[in-house]
């Protein structure tokens, strides 16, 4: 660059200064609107969208899809279409080349002048490049072609990479061939506006049918606070481990459990335990199991968030060094009040989540009586039915209360059946449901309210 | 009485000949696509107070880490406002960054005698990248473990050096506790005084030139 | 020409970018006082309760016992336990006293020696009697007292914490 050139653009700004502003307040002025308004952007965001909540880290979920943030989701997908053996191209070599093309950009671009139109090379290039991205990001947040989608794969490799790489060559070409600046501008954006076409055509033709195959997601559990880690810790420990270790952790001698049967067991929520064994122990024995005990390993069944509610509900509950936050206290099965009809939402389902639900699900051998809804405690099982609205001999009544039925299957045992029943108050509260005609919401159940 | 404090303290810090070099400074007229630097700046500053809040309660290791996260988000009063503030702004950080580059490459701003200004904004993107990624792995949870698996991995494709780059970044050969807390430090310290720095080299170099005019025909 | 209220564009300028400045600041301090002081104005429940210390046979009349438990809080994500202790002080057949450990000078932990009959502070050299009162020096007042109660021949002290 000569020192005429130099003074030329000198003098231009000294001259566009003449008419210009001042950075104080003029231009600090629309700074501040404009900070103004990502500021509410972002206040709003955080309010009404929020940080996405993500289960705990857990290596061994081989299920699990990693995704890169998003403005890194070009280069996830870019690396797509670059062949394993030479991956290191897509991964490193190109990204390099990328930045340093980018960082020593004022020293490739020869060109002295700054208008648009005797820019069109330069702008061609980045407007490709940018609408690669944008592409390419778009193509991401899609589910990806299977094996068998050959042609999707095809043409968004022919959006992301083959399109958008000949047109750099072809421009590249033009601007050394066509020398005439009016024609060389002209057929840089025709070819530019093409190409454009091509990538956007290309690659939406195959966005719209992946993303209406993508399956729905299903979301992992987190928990909040202590107190809902608890209520779920509860919730999981009926469902896993009361079979064996009993409602309250008491058992010290496993029965009828199949395979498990007459086993000796440490009582679980005696202070032995809870005073020698840290929460990490707890996490592993449940994790892994210990297999000279006979205890199951439950971390292919449960996540890591479920395992840490396991051990925060048992912790809470036996530890008696520890104190549970006061919010937590107050969960569990609510007592009922005088005259009160019980509904299956407000007590009935958190009995049987705790005492019953451990055997009476899939999978179990229950007489195929499952429990885990409404619907399923009226009407499942090969004695169906269990329960009938009014009817004190129902199956389930009697052997809650300790009497054994003969039924289509042959006699149906007292239940829960380790020999211990549940409290009395629990066995009332059934036998009221029952006369009341089983509600199932707390609002029909004050609507069958004397 | 306020004149007069006024006078001592300029008389000492020079704080006229500040606001002349500084604030009082003529420009070419310039319209809203020029604020995107300074909104670049000032989602800087918000990431800044909001992190140094957050680390109030952060704890970077991987016993506590996602606990403490939990924390923040449901139990401190407006933890959830300061942890949804830095990670949108995060996201609006890259966004903006790359939108104001845009700007500077359409408008040319980058040609004499604006070089060096180009090429510090071209080390803040990469910075701000590099900010957003080892930030990534800071709440410990299953998208930041695999993402943070999956670009320690793109770095070990480097040819003959790779297996050594990956283990520098990891602190190891997996990911563990050495990988959250030099991932944790970089976040916190390394990269953002880098940042600051090369931030106020680019504003040196914006004072010292004055804001670009836009490009007219016979430019 | 009298005096004119007309804000010229450049002041209404200023004012704005003051404005909103102000609303930004405010926006963000605000919650972030907030944010800072919570743990503070949690109260955590402050919890009592009654620690049982064993037999009141074990306690010789003029011997101060030492005594120590621990007690487990949940501080945020975390789990903390803190260690308590004292001296059980049998004045006579019937007259107790339990005395806390802490120093009430700047809270370092006292012990009792036997060469000197006194609990000694290991920070400042203070030196309480065998009752908890200050023999010599900086502690401002006597060692602290727990509440007690005999049950059954069973010695409790009352425990608050904070």
């Amino acid at each position: 660059m000569d020192e005429k050139h130099k003074q030329r653009v000198r003098e231009r700004y000294q001259r566009a200064l003449q008419h210009g502003e001042k950075f104080w307040p003029d231009s600090i002025y629309k700074d501040v609107l404009v900070s103004f308004a990502l500021f509410l952007l972002l206040v709003g965001l955080a309010t009404f969208v929020g940080v996405k909540p993500e289960p705990k880290v857990n290596p061994n979920d081989t299920t699990y899809l990693p995704r890169p943030e998003w403005y890194f989701l070009f280069m996830f997908e870019f690396l797509k279409f670059i062949p394993g053996s030479i991956e290191w191209v897509g991964a490193i070599l190109i990204p390099t080349i990328g930045i340093v093309v980018l960082l020593v950009l004022p020293f490739i671009d020869r060109n002295p002048y700054r208008h648009y139109s005797k820019r069109v090379l330069a702008l061609s290039v980045m407007g490709l490049i940018v609408l690669d991205i944008v592409l390419l990001t778009v193509m991401a947040l899609v589910p990806a072609p299977t094996p068998e989608q050959v042609f999707f794969k095809n043409l968004q490799r022919l959006a992301g990479l083959t399109i958008p790489g000949l047109t750099l060559v072809v421009l590249f070409v033009l601007a050394r061939v066509v020398r005439e600046p009016a024609s060389q501008r002209k057929a840089m954006l025709v070819v530019t506006g093409l190409a454009a076409l091509g990538m956007i055509g290309a690659s939406l033709a195959t966005v719209f049918p992946l993303a209406a195959s993508a399956p729905p997601k299903e979301e992992e559990q987190i928990f909040a606070s202590v107190s809902e880690q608890i209520a779920a810790g509860q919730d999981l420990y009926s469902t896993y481990c009361a079979e064996c270790h009993g409602p309250e952790g008491r058992v010290t001698e496993i029965q009828g459990v199949e395979g498990l049967d007459g086993r000796i067991v440490t009582a679980i929520n005696s202070n032995d335990v809870m005073y020698t064994f840290t929460d990490e122990t707890l996490r592993n024995i449940i994790r892994d199991g210990w297999p000279e005990s006979g205890m199951p390993p439950f971390g292919m069944e449960l996540s890591p968030n479920e395992i840490d509610a396991l051990v925060a509900f048992m912790r809470y509950t036996w530890d008696d060094r520890i104190e549970a936050p006061a919010e937590a206290q107050a969960g569990g099965i609510p007592a009922l009040a005088e005259g009160e009809v019980p509904s299956y939402d407000v007590h009935i389902e958190p009995i049987v989540k705790r005492y019953c639900l451990s055997c009476h699900r899939p999978g179990k051998e229950n007489n195929n009586y499952l429990m885990t809804s409404y619907e399923e405690i009226l009407t499942t099982g090969d004695n169906a039915p269990n329960l009938v609205a009014g009817d004190m001999d129902s199956i389930l009544l009697q052997v809650i209360q300790g009497h054994e039925v003969e039924g289509k299957t042959g006699t149906i045992n007292v239940m829960p059946p380790n020999g211990k029943l549940i409290k009395d108050e629990y066995v009332q509260m059934f036998i009221r449901w029952v006369e009341a005609g089983m509600p199932q919401t707390a609002d029909d159940a004050a609507a069958a309210a004397p | 009485m306020a004149s007069k404090v006024f006078e001592w303290l300029d008389e000492r810090l020079g704080l006229n000949d500040m606001y002349k070099a500084l604030l009082d400074r003529p420009e070419p007229e310039g319209t809203w696509w020029n604020t995107l630097g300074s909104a670049s700046l000032f989602l800087f500053i918000m990431q800044g107070v909001t992190g140094i809040f957050l680390l109030m309660y952060y704890t970077p290791s991987p016993d506590h880490a996602y606990d403490s996260i939990q924390y923040i988000m449901n139990e401190v009063a407006f933890g959830w406002l300061i942890r949804g503030i830095h990670h949108w702004g995060a996201n609006l950080m890259v966004f903006i960054v790359f939108v104001h580059m845009l700007r500077v490459f359409t408008t040319a701003s980058y040609k004499y005698p604006r070089e060096l200004t180009w090429v510090i904004g071209v080390l803040l993107l990469l910075t701000t990248l590099g900010l957003g990624l080892t930030g990534y792995l800071l709440p410990w949870n299953q998208r930041s473990y695999f993402a943070t698996t999956v670009a320690t991995e793109i770095a070990g494709l480097v040819p003959f050096a790779g297996d050594f780059i990956t283990r520098v970044m990891r602190g190891g050969t997996d990911l563990s506790a050495l990988t959250l807390s030099r991932f944790f430090a970089t976040h916190v310290w390394v990269l953002p005084a880098t940042l600051a720095l090369l931030i106020t080299a680019h504003l040196y170099l914006i004072i010292r030139h004055g804001e670009s005019e836009y490009p007219s025909e016979e430019d | 020409m009298g005096r004119s209220y007309k804000v010229s564009r450049r002041d209404f300028v200023k004012l704005v970018s003051g404005f909103f400045g102000t609303i930004m600041g405010a926006g963000i301090a605000l919650p972030a006082i907030g944010y800072v002081l919570d743990p503070a104005l949690k109260s955590g429940g402050a919890r009592e309760q009654w620690i049982p210390l064993g037999p009141v046979d074990q306690y010789q009349v003029g011997v101060p016992a030492p005594f120590n438990f621990t007690r487990t809080q949940v501080n945020g994500w975390e789990r903390t336990s803190s260690s308590y202790g004292g001296f059980v002080v049998r004045e006579s057949e019937t007259d107790f006293k339990v005395l806390s450990n802490i120093c009430t000078h700047l809270g370092c932990r006292v012990a009792w020696e036997e060469t000197e009959n006194a609990y000694v502070c290991p920070c400042h050299d203070a030196a309480f009697t065998v009752d908890g009162e200050v023999i010599s020096g900086p502690p401002p007042r006597p060692l602290d007292e727990y509440e007690f109660k005999i049950e059954d021949g069973n010695l409790f002290i009352f425990f608050k914490e904070g």
